[in-house]
């Protein structure tokens, strides 16, 4: 699924395992959901948009193809 | 961050590799009661030098999640995926073996039984994961 992580991950200046430390996930599944290859389960998602101060919607994008 | 509840013992990694070693363990107890005592201690040694291999394998992803401190929620949605992959293949090879024994005249034990077990324990995990929702 489209989504915004890596920008955000990016602007504040993380590594993919620094934020994979945060969530309890590993460094692969951070770059992962970043390729849209993988979808997070809802709890992983709500987390990473807590995690940055935005929406899951604001974060992930359902529409776009 | 994620809240996380207290971490399964599948999650160390010392899982693998006891669970690896226990399993040769009973192997080893099985064949020397049916009295392959040397068979059984070749079986120990496998599985010790496996549990070992994979102990000291590394960090790669999949190293990682096969011995259990790399599981997270993508490695336990793949993990379910390769075992679905896994039980078809065994079910395919069942049939085919089944099909060839019954071909040949004979019983087709213990293919029949194997079937038959792994078909109604398909139904009841259906009807278990409807009925818990």
């Amino acid at each position: 699924m489209k989504n915004k992580v890596r920008a955000l991950r990016t602007g504040r200046d993380l590594a993919q395992g620094q934020l994979a430390d945060a969530m309890g996930v590993s460094r692969q599944t951070i770059n992962s959901i970043e390729n849209e290859r993988y979808t997070p389960s809802l709890p992983l998602a709500i987390a990473l948009a807590r995690y940055f101060g935005v929406t899951v919607e604001e974060m992930f994008d359902d529409q776009a193809t | 961050m994620i809240k996380q509840r207290s971490r399964p013992i599948t999650r160390s990694k010392w899982f693998m590799p006891l669970f690896s070693l226990g399993m040769g363990g009973v192997v080893l107890a099985a064949l020397w009661l049916g009295g392959n005592p040397g068979a059984g201690l070749v079986s120990l040694g496998l599985m010790a030098a496996f549990g070992l291999f994979i102990l000291l394998a590394g960090r790669s992803e999949t190293i990682r999640g096969l011995r259990g401190d790399g599981r997270d929620e993508r490695f336990a949605q793949m993990d379910l995926q390769a075992t679905a992959m896994a039980g078809l293949a065994v079910i395919v090879a069942l049939i085919v073996a089944w099909l060839v024994a019954i071909a040949r005249g004979e019983s087709g034990d213990p293919y029949d039984w194997l079937l038959a077990t792994a078909g109604l324990a398909y139904i009841g995990a259906v009807a278990f994961f409807r009925w818990r929702g």
